[in-house]
C-alpha cells in the first residue's frame, strides 16, 4: 500500500476535480453560509483543545476553516475568480489538500466547541465533514482510520470480531452475571424476536471491557427488561463512516443496525454508551440511508435515567463513597443533545458528584473524537490536546471519572497513565451495576426476561 | 458636487443591496437539507435561543477571554451602524436635534477607534496576522474612516465629500469582502440554532448553572 503522501505526489487532476466536486455535493446553504461568514476574528482560538495546548496558527479553528473556505471562494464565488489574493482565495491543488488533510483530519477532533463559541455561530464541524468528504473520494482518508470502516464493512463489527466470539463472550457474561446475582434466570438473550429493545454495544466491549457489558445487563436484568443482543452484524452500534465521512459507507454499516432491528422485530433500538455511535445511528443514520427509521433510537442512559425515576431500578449512593466527575462526550452531548439524563443517574448513584469546568455541551473534547483514536499518525498531537481534559480532571478533585463512551475511555485511560491523574475510569453503567439495591421483586408488568 | 455624489452612494447601495441578494441566492441555490431523524427539540427555539442567550458573554468562554476585543468589536459595529444612519439622514436631508446629532458624533468615533483597536490587534497579534487576508485589512480600514468621517463630517462640512466617497467606495466593497457578514451572521445563526435546536442542545438546559 502507498503512503498518503505518495498518493497526493500522484494525484492528477481528474481526481482533483472529482474531490472538488464531492466537496461541492456534500454542501448545503446552511454550510455555503458558513463559508461566506467567517470575519477571521480569531476569538474561536482558546475554544479548540489543540490550539489550547499548542497554540499556534495551524490550531486556530478559523484558520482550520479559512483553508476550506479559501477553495470555496476560489471556485465557487465571483469575487474568489477576480480577485484571489485580495480575499484569500486558493486553488485545489496537492498543496491545498496536504494542508486540508492536516487540518481536518490531523487538527480536528469534529468536536464543534468552536461552533458555540463563534462569535458568528458558524458549525464549523460541518464544514470540515465536506472536506473529509471530498478526501475520501481522493483515497486520502488515513489508512488506519479507513481500515476500521472496512472493518464495519466486511465483518459487521469494526474489531472483525467473529460470530463465534462473539456469542461465546455473551454466553460467558451470562454465565458471570447468573453468578453476581444468584438467579439463573438472569439473562444476556441473544436474537430473541420481539424483544422490545435490541442494545447494541462498542465491539471494544465484548473484546477488551466484557465487565462494561456485564453492567449494562446486569441493569436491564434488575429493571426486568424486554431486551435482546444480535447475534449477527448489528450488534455493533460503531460506525467510523461518521469520521471518514464517506457517507455511502456510513450508510451501509447504518444499515446493519436496521436490518438487525427487522430481524429481530424490535421497537426500540438502545444504543450502548458510546458517543459517536449514538451521534451515528440517532442523527446521522436517516440522513445517510435517506430515510426514516420505522423504530425509535434512544441512548442507554434515558433508559438508565427512567429507570431512576419510575423506580424501576433502586440505587444506594454510599456504595460510591469517592468523588466523581462525568466526562461530556462531544457526539453524545453537544451533538448529540443527552445532556441531563446522565448527570440525573450519577446524582442518585453516587455519594459526591462534582461537574467539570466547564460542563455540559460547552465541556472540553477529551482529544480521542473525530476518529483520533484510529489515527496513529496523529498520536503525538492526540494525547498533547489531551491535555485540556487531564487539566479538567485534575480540577475536580475527582477520583472516578465517568465517561459514557469508549472512544473517550481509551483516550482517558492513555491520559490517565501520560499526566499520571491517577484516577478510576468507568461507564455509567458500571457506576450503576456496583450501586443497584436488588432482592426486591420487580412489579409483574416490568418482568420482561422472566 | 453634493448631488452627483449622493446619487453615486445610492447607486453604490443598490449594488450593495443587489450583490448580497444575489450571494444569497446563490447560497440557497446548494439546497436545503431535508432531515429524516427525529427531532429532540425545537428548531426554532433554537434559532431564538441562539440570537439571544447564546451570544451573551457569559454564554461564550471565547468572549469572557477576550472583553476589551468583544467591547471595541461592540462599540465599533455600532459605530458603524450609527455612520449608516447618519448617511441615510444625510442623504435625506434631515436636519438632526443637536443633541442626537452630537450622540450620533460621539458613538462614531467612538466606533472609528474600537475598529482602529481592533486593526492595531489584527496587526500585532502573531495568530490574527496569519490568519488575516488583505481583505481583513481593507475592510476593517474602509468601515473605520467610514465611521470617522461620519462623526466629523457633521461637524465641519467641507469632509462630507471625502465621507460621501468613502461610503460609495464601502458600499461597492460590502459583498465583495467579510463585510458580506453583514448579511451571513443572521443567515450562519439560524442554521446553527436550527441544528442545535433540532438536536436538543439548545435552548442550553445548563446555561444556569454555568454562570
Amino acid at each position: 500500500m502507498t503512503t498518503i503522501e505518495a498518493r497526493i505526489d500522484a494525484l492528477t487532476e481528474p481526481e482533483l476535480q472529482h474531490g472538488l466536486e464531492v466537496f461541492r455535493s456534500r454542501l448545503r446553504a446552511a454550510e455555503a453560509s458558513y463559508l461566506n461568514a467567517c470575519v477571521h476574528c480569531g476569538l474561536c482560538a482558546e475554544s479548540c483543545h489543540y490550539f489550547r495546548m499548542e497554540p499556534t496558527l495551524e490550531n486556530v479553528p478559523a484558520r482550520k476553516l479559512d483553508l476550506v473556505a479559501a477553495v470555496f471562494k476560489r471556485h465557487f464565488t465571483a469575487a474568489g475568480r477576480l480577485a484571489p489574493a485580495l480575499v484569500g482565495a486558493r486553488p485545489f491543488d496537492r498543496e491545498m489538500v496536504r494542508a486540508w488533510l492536516d487540518a481536518v483530519f490531523g487538527r480536528c477532533s469534529l468536536c464543534g466547541r468552536c461552533s458555540l463559541n463563534c462569535t458568528i455561530g458558524i458549525a464549523l464541524p460541518r464544514v470540515f465533514r465536506a472536506a473529509r468528504a471530498a478526501l475520501a473520494a481522493m483515497g486520502l482518508v488515513p489508512d488506519d482510520l479507513q481500515a476500521t470502516v472496512d472493518n464495519s464493512l466486511r465483518h459487521g463489527n469494526n474489531m472483525a470480531i467473529t460470530k463465534e466470539d462473539w456469542v461465546d463472550t455473551v454466553q460467558w457474561l451470562e454465565e458471570e452475571l447468573q453468578m453476581e446475582t444468584g438467579d439463573p434466570e438472569a439473562r444476556l438473550p441473544l436474537d430473541k424476536h420481539g424483544a422490545k429493545m435490541l442494545f447494541t454495544v462498542n465491539p471494544r466491549e465484548p473484546k477488551f471491557f466484557p465487565l462494561s457489558l456485564q453492567a449494562s445487563a446486569k441493569v436491564f436484568w434488575a429493571a426486568g427488561e424486554d431486551w435482546t443482543l444480535a447475534s449477527d452484524p448489528g450488534w455493533d452500534l460503531t460506525n467510523y463512516g461518521l469520521f471518514n465521512c464517506n457517507d455511502d459507507e456510513a450508510g451501509r454499516i447504518t444499515q446493519n443496525l436496521v436490518d438487525a432491528m427487522a430481524r429481530l422485530g424490535c421497537t426500540t433500538l438502545v444504543i450502548g454508551e458510546c458517543g459517536h455511535g449514538f451521534g451515528a445511528a440517532r442523527w446521522e443514520g436517516p440522513e445517510w440511508l435517506q430515510r426514516a427509521y420505522p423504530f425509535e433510537v434512544r441512548s442507554v442512559l434515558e433508559i438508565m435515567d427512567e429507570y431512576l425515576a419510575s423506580g424501576r431500578i433502586r440505587v444506594d449512593p454510599a456504595r460510591h463513597a469517592k468523588t466523581v466527575t462525568l466526562h461530556d462526550p462531544c457526539n453524545l452531548v453537544r451533538h448529540g443533545g443527552i445532556i441531563e439524563p446522565q448527570r440525573r443517574v450519577l446524582r442518585q448513584s453516587v455519594s459526591r458528584f462534582v461537574e467539570m469546568a466547564p460542563t455540559r455541551e460547552h465541556n472540553f473534547c477529551c482529544g480521542g473524537g473525530g476518529g483520533q483514536l484510529a489515527m496513529a499518525a496523529y498520536r503525538d498531537r492526540r494525547i498533547r490536546s489531551g491535555g485540556m481534559k487531564a487539566q479538567q480532571i485534575r480540577d475536580t478533585g475527582a477520583e472516578i471519572v465517568v465517561a459514557p463512551c469508549h472512544n473517550c475511555i481509551d483516550q482517558l485511560m492513555e491520559l490517565n497513565k501520560e499526566y499520571t491523574l491517577g484516577v478510576q475510569i468507568k461507564t455509567v453503567a458500571e457506576v450503576v451495576a456496583d450501586a443497584l439495591v436488588t432482592g426486591e421483586p420487580l412489579p409483574t408488568e416490568w418482568k420482561g426476561t422472566a | 458636487m453634493g448631488q452627483p455624489l449622493h446619487v453615486a452612494v445610492l447607486a453604490a447601495a443598490a449594488w450593495a443591496v443587489g450583490a448580497l441578494a444575489f450571494a444569497w441566492l446563490r447560497t440557497r441555490g446548494f439546497g436545503g437539507r431535508v432531515l429524516f431523524a427525529r427531532a429532540a427539540g425545537d428548531p426554532a427555539a433554537g434559532v431564538r435561543y441562539s440570537f439571544t442567550t447564546a451570544m451573551l458573554p457569559q454564554a461564550k468562554e471565547s468572549v469572557m477571554m477576550h472583553l476589551p476585543s468583544y467591547a471595541a468589536g461592540m462599540i465599533f459595529h455600532l459605530g458603524t451602524f450609527v455612520a449608516f444612519a447618519l448617511l441615510a439622514v444625510t442623504l435625506a436631508r434631515i436636519q438632526l436635534p443637536l443633541p442626537v446629532a452630537w450622540i450620533a458624533r460621539v458613538v462614531t468615533l467612538a466606533g472609528s477607534f474600537g475598529g482602529l483597536a481592533l486593526l492595531a490587534k489584527r496587526a500585532l497579534t502573531p495568530h490574527l496576522r496569519g490568519l488575516s487576508s488583505p481583505d481583513d485589512f481593507v475592510a476593517n480600514l474602509l468601515t473605520t474612516t467610514f465611521a470617522a468621517l461620519a462623526g466629523a463630517a457633521s461637524l465641519c462640512p467641507p469632509i462630507e465629500t471625502p465621507w460621501l466617497v468613502v461610503a460609495a467606495v464601502l458600499l461597492v466593497y460590502v459583498p465583495i469582502g467579510k463585510i458580506r457578514h453583514c448579511f451571513f451572521f443572521f443567515s450562519s445563526r439560524a442554521y446553527l440554532g436550527a441544528f442545535f435546536g433540532y438536536r436538543g442542545t439548545f435552548p442550553s438546559p445548563g446555561w444556569g448553572e454555568r454562570r
